[in-house]
């Protein structure tokens, strides 16, 4: 599969699930969490990012506390972060989720805000459409793969219940 | 392979005999803690998820703990309505729900011996590491919580394992938690990045176990997963004192190899503390001495054992909080509580006019009990100081509670040292 959107770059190290989505706005539904992404850091990209766009972090994003700050930028439709390296919570929060968690060491040099990046999640190469230029992000385990691949945990544990049903009968 | 490894390894489903570091494993905890949440919808959907999926019964429903600590008693409407969601939801499924008072998850589960060395837990929490310090693999979940309801399995990438050997003896007046900060700037916050962290040396040796505690709740603000201390008497007298339960104490193989290996000596060090807004800019207490504070706040599951709570009593005793400033106490659990009213710490923090709170997390996660204005200053004995943590546009600083008190007497940033 490839998705392609356009960048947003967040190229601060560290950048803690606090700082991501406000502990303030833990007890919102889910959805309504995405006015708030970011905020500390962009005010505005909220209301400027579209559905199909792309976060581009550096190192250890979404460090801190174990919230599950990324129904912030699933709030936004994003379906992907790309990131130099992530906080291991965020990480398998995002997997859970269904948001791709791309680990990709060199993103920061390979794409500046408002390019288009393109990410095939099969051989997770990942590629500036504007440049051309590519680079190798690190393969998700198949578990964390098939999950977002499902949409997250609910559709995987679905098909696998029923597989594991089928072959108790 | 590192003890910690073997206690994976037994987890492991199939259950394996060796694992390797950086692979992905399938394990089923031994005990899985679970918070009595603020979001409402996220509980209405675990309940719909589950029926969704044909779960009746929750696999681990034995080995489920739930915990009031963070928001706990509701400090508003919506959150007391997403508490009753989650109690609901427990209830129905009969998981034991350990409710508003008890205190901080990973004290209360290490104090009524429901987790004991040689476990694996997973706990939804970041600091669930804190449970290492007695001898188990304790981390935090990040996502994958309705599999552990529904199946009772979760995803953990086997860590490689950082060895912190700490050695040397503190001056008079300066704390476990001094040394713990001056080891978190250090190593600064990815010295354990996605690694185990494991302290030793002499100086953990020597530690009291509330001071162990303390250390391994701070591997997590290391960018460590977990958190490993050897149990040795101390940790096993504590435990039997805990539960009549039996358990396993694993020991590393002899050749088993660190991803790496830090030396720290804590002879020489000053009070500590932690400047906005990162737990691994720590300096020496006299680098902002002086410094205007607005609160103190002492608690957390870093530093609200009752260690903590006697150096803070012990600072304030015959002393008053500054007219400027409000002191908050929370103690870390009902049995840090209890202890600490038997023992007169509880009359002397009354006596200095502090405010202390029921046993939860009070204001650490910025939920409620002491949530900060913008332009507020405070010093604390929290885990981590990260920018907005407290309330937006505040600052926090991190210190020993010795350090807390005396600055929360003085009404500015001050030495703990002028108080030994």
């Amino acid at each position: 599969m490839k998705l392609a959107g356009t960048v947003w770059k967040f190229p601060q190290a560290d950048i803690n699930t606090g700082l991501i989505r406000k502990q303030m706005y833990n007890h919102l539904p889910p959805q309504e969490q995405g006015k708030h992404c970011l905020e500390s850091l962009d005010p505005e990209f909220s209301s400027r990012a579209k559905p199909g766009d792309f976060i581009v972090a550096g190192t250890n994003f979404g460090c801190g506390s174990s919230t599950p700050a990324h129904y912030s930028i699933l709030a936004l439709g994003i379906p992907a972060v790309i990131a130099e390296s992530f906080g291991p919570l965020f990480f398998s929060n995002c997997a859970g989720g269904g948001l791709w968690p791309i680990v990709c060491p060199g993103i920061l040099q390979l794409v500046e805000t408002g390019d288009t990046l393109e990410i095939d999640t099969g051989s997770f190469v990942v590629r500036n459409v504007g440049t051309g230029k590519t680079l190798q992000a690190q393969p998700l385990p198949e578990i964390y793969r098939a999950m977002i691949e499902a949409g997250g945990e609910k559709p995987y544990l679905k098909t696998r219940l029923a597989r594991e049903r089928q072959a108790q009968t | 392979m590192h003890a910690l490894h073997k206690i994976l390894a037994r987890c492991g489903r199939p259950q394996r005999e060796h694992v390797e570091p950086g692979e992905f494993l399938e394990v089923e905890p031994d005990v899985f803690g679970v918070i009595v949440a603020i979001n409402g919808t996220e509980a209405k959907r675990m309940a719909a998820d589950l029926a969704e999926l044909g779960i009746t019964e929750l696999p681990l429903k034995n080995r489920i703990y739930a915990v009031a600590d963070h928001a706990s008693p509701a400090p508003t409407v919506v959150i007391a309505q997403a508490q009753k969601l989650w109690r609901d939801f427990f209830r129905e499924h009969g998981v034991r729900v350990f409710d508003g008072g008890a205190g901080v998850s990973h004290l209360v589960l290490c104090e009524e011996g429901l987790v004991r060395p040689g476990m694996l837990a997973i706990a939804i929490d970041s600091h669930a590491p804190t449970m290492g310090a007695i001898g188990m693999y304790a981390c935090s979940l990040g996502g994958g919580r309705l599999t552990l309801f529904a199946i009772g399995r979760y995803v953990i990438q086997v860590p490689k394992v950082t060895l912190v050997r700490v050695s040397g003896t503190l001056k008079p007046g300066v704390l476990g938690r001094d040394a713990s900060l001056y080891v978190n700037g250090r190593l600064g916050q990815r010295g354990a990045y996605n690694n185990a962290v494991e302290f030793a040396g002499p100086f953990i040796d020597a530690l009291s176990m509330d001071m162990r505690f303390t250390f391994a709740n701070m591997g997590t603000e290391m960018g460590a997963v977990t958190s490993y201390i050897q149990p040795d008497a101390k940790t096993l007298e504590w435990v039997n004192r805990h539960t009549t339960e039996p358990y396993t104490v694993h020991e590393t193989d002899r050749d088993f190899e660190y991803a790496a290996v830090h030396d720290v000596d804590v002879s020489d060090i000053e009070p500590q503390i932690a400047v906005p807004h990162a737990p691994d800019d720590v300096k020496p207490v006299s680098a902002v001495a002086g410094r205007r504070i607005d609160q103190a706040y002492i608690g957390s599951c870093a530093s609200g054992r009752l260690e903590d709570l006697a150096e803070a009593a012990r600072v304030l005793k015959g002393r008053k909080v500054h007219p400027d400033v409000r002191l908050i106490v929370t103690p870390g659990s009902r049995e840090v509580l209890k202890a600490a009213t038997a023992l007169g710490y509880v009359q002397t923090l009354h006596e200095a006019n502090a405010i202390v709170t029921s046993a939860n997390c009070g204001a650490c996660p910025g939920l409620h009990g002491g949530i900060l204005a913008p332009g507020d200053v405070a010093i604390t004995s929290i885990t981590r100081n990260f920018e907005g943590r407290m309330g937006p546009g505040a600052e926090i600083y991190l210190a020993s509670p010795a350090t807390v008190a005396a600055s929360a007497i003085e009404g500015r940033i001050a030495s703990a040292l002028e108080y030994a």
